[in-house]
């Protein structure tokens, strides 16, 4: 029989009966549309992920003070010390300023202040920054400027706002609000500009920029030096840190490894009382990220495939049940020359087609439920050509699998049984 | 394929010659001899008829005469070639080139058009579709239903159903064709109509082998084989060289 002949008879099949093809191909539609949103979701996911990591900045190394795990240790509790000092030393920044490979460092520290807006507390920090601080965190000027260096030479009372600092404390409606000043504490402070950073970043210990005041480095030693009063409960306290961030950035990133390790070496040889640091590689934490994501899209693309396979379970079924009913076809066919190669090809094709056009709809469903998912959860979905590619090539797969057994069943129909059988 | 032959010649070539073929059916302990030793000689151009009443055998001697089944001992020569040993393929083959089937429910394809119906032989001859086209429309005018080729066997009655059940068994220029209970679906004058027909092709040079339970009809045959109890209980000769007038 001729090929082209054998696929127009199990096409002609398929449409006799078009709602008993589609409740068929039901499971593989859903299967192959799980497969695409799954892998859709979790790519998504996956990109989100990296541009947040990537925001920090592949070529940098972020050096960060951290609360050491017991305060104080046990003096603290006992001599009631009001002092606390740990982090990120100025010595710490020269040194490392000086290390091979390293292009420039630039500071952040935190001022401690309670940012106010009436009584109410908010949730924003007045952080002193280095000057390339801007473009070191890959964030970009909405409004105004960025500090210049006269900023920082004049110890001018002047700041930069993290776009989600002006929500919070302004006014919806006030749509101009370069030049005003907003109070910190005691001291006021000219807004000159807005800056904003899509990628998600956080910072450990700080969170993110747009959460952020700014305000030049040597404003913030004049009008604070570089300790804090911090109340915890009943104690005040003073904390004593000269620097919360270092965002350094490297000359060549091949070897930003050897420089982290560099940095890490140091610090742990200076830093001897308490672990009250660490030391973040963006570049390290996006080859992590990339593994366990590949995992995640392993696992979801697993559980996805068991849909498929219930779905070529359902269709062996009616499959089966088909052979069956179509006894008598089959013997007729068998009995006018058929071979049983014939009758296992028009079977198997019809299978095989059956769950290919399960799975060119189960695509369109697969998109539909990730924009769903874009628009309801707010999660970004990206396809890609693979993940279509393969779910077709999936989903033709499971017709060959799931269509075998019932093919081979049909070839195997004795001719006389079946013609005798009416 | 076969050209008419004058019914007298002595030289008329075996097309299917059965020797002491025997077909036993063991089921489980039970062993069933169906047919015990069937020997016959079915001669190009002849119409034969097959009678027997049902548990006779008649339809494991159908079985194997379309080679939908193997006998347990004997010869089976087709056009002189033997036949009881060929493997399942090679047996499709010769189902399809060499025999032509005609059942007694007409085993049409329903959802298929007459056309594609006639064709299904030759789909499975690998006869291009142009070619296949033209043989279908010349074997359904022969059938007296040309006009009838886009309809479905739904749409046609038994008579005519049979009709294109006849044309699409001559669609691969067979040996002979094998009848089984052609007209045991049929009224009296339908019945009539396809035995006439039955005539005309044979009168045009085709082997018929008609399997029936009917006596009725051995009047129409050139020879009448009687099987009792598995075996051949009479062997007429009748009437060869004339059919006897049809349409009775």
């Amino acid at each position: 029989m001729l090929v082209s002949d054998l696929f127009r008879l199990s096409f002609h099949n398929l449409l006799l009966h078009k709602i008993r093809s589609l409740l068929t191909s039901l499971g593989v539609i859903f299967g192959v549309g799980s497969v695409i949103s799954m892998l859709a979701v979790s790519e998504g996911a996956k990109r989100k992920a990296l541009s947040q990591i990537e925001a920090m900045g592949i070529d940098k190394i972020i050096v960060y003070s951290k609360k050491p795990p017991l305060a104080g240790k046990d003096s603290s509790t006992s001599n009631a010390s009001f002092t606390e000092t740990y982090g990120l030393t100025v010595r710490d920044r020269k040194h490392i300023v000086r290390m091979d490979n390293i292009d420039h460092v630039t500071p952040v520290r935190d001022s401690r202040f309670k940012v106010m807006k009436g009584t109410k507390r908010l949730d924003l920090k007045l952080v002193g920054v280095g000057s390339e601080f801007c473009l070191d965190s890959g964030c970009h000027l909405l409004k105004g400027r960025w500090f210049k260096p006269v900023d920082f030479v004049n110890i001018r009372n002047v700041c930069v706002i993290g776009e989600r600092v002006k929500r919070k404390m302004f006014r919806i409606g006030q749509r101009d609000i370069i030049g005003l000043s907003i109070r910190v504490g005691r001291h006021l402070f000219r807004i000159i500009g807005i800056i904003g950073n899509d990628h998600g970043t956080q910072y450990p210990e700080l969170g993110s920029p747009n959460d952020m005041i700014y305000i030049p480095m040597r404003t913030s030693e004049a009008i604070c030096k570089n300790y804090a009063f911090v109340r915890e409960g009943r104690n005040a306290k003073v904390t004593i840190i000269d620097y919360d961030l270092l965002v350094v950035s490297v000359l060549d990133v091949t070897h930003i490894d050897n420089t982290a390790k560099r940095i890490t070496a140091y610090m742990r040889k200076t830093h001897t009382e308490t672990k009250d640091w660490g030391v973040l590689v963006p570049l390290d934490l996006l080859k992590q990220r990339e593994r366990t994501q590949n995992i995640f899209t392993i696992v979801m693309g697993s559980i996805a495939g068991i849909s498929l396979i219930v779905g070529g379970i359902g269709i062996m079924n009616i499959m089966l049940a088909s052979v069956y009913e179509r006894r008598k076809e089959i013997g007729t066919r068998r009995a006018l020359g058929a071979q049983k190669r014939d009758i296992l090809l028009q079977f198997l094709i019809e299978t095989v087609f059956l769950t290919s056009l399960g799975g060119i709809i189960g695509i369109g469903v697969g998109v539909g439920i990730s924009q769903v998912i874009t628009i309801y959860a707010d999660m970004p979905t990206v396809y890609e050509a693979w993940s279509i590619i393969l779910s077709l090539l999936i989903s033709g797969f499971v017709g060959v699998v799931f269509g075998t057994y019932p093919a081979w069943k049909a070839a195997q129909q004795n001719p006389i049984d079946v013609l005798r059988s009416e | 394929m076969t050209a008419p032959m004058e019914p007298t010649s002595q030289e008329a070539l075996s097309i299917v010659k059965l020797e002491d073929i025997c077909k036993t059916y063991v089921t489980g302990e039970l062993i069933v001899p169906v047919l015990k030793g069937i020997n016959i000689d079915v001669m190009r151009g002849e119409f034969v008829g097959i009678l027997g009443s049902s548990g006779s055998g008649k339809s494991t001697m159908l079985n194997i005469l379309g080679m939908l089944d193997v006998p347990t001992s004997g010869k089976y020569l087709l056009e002189r070639q033997h036949v009881e040993t060929l493997s399942d393929t090679e047996l499709a083959t010769i189902r399809n080139r060499k025999i032509g089937f005609i059942f007694q429910s007409f085993n049409l394809f329903p959802h298929l058009s007459v056309e594609q119906n006639i064709e299904v032989p030759m789909l499975y001859a690998g006869v291009p579709r142009k070619v296949r086209r033209e043989r279908a429309i010349e074997l359904s005018r022969q059938v007296g239903l040309g006009h009838r080729l886009g309809h479905r066997p739904t749409q046609l009655s038994g008579g005519e159903c049979q009709r294109i059940a006849i044309a699409r068994s001559l669609s691969n220029k067979p040996a002979f064709l094998l009848a089984d209970e052609p007209t045991g679906n049929l009224d009296e004058k339908t019945s009539a109509d396809i035995i006439k027909l039955f005539h005309e092709l044979n009168a045009s040079g085709s082997t018929i082998i008609m399997v029936t339970h009917n006596p009725a009809l051995e009047a129409h045959f050139d020879k009448v084989i009687y099987l009792r109890d598995g075996r051949v209980s009479e062997h007429q000769n009748i009437n060869f060289g004339g059919g006897p007038d049809v349409g009775e």
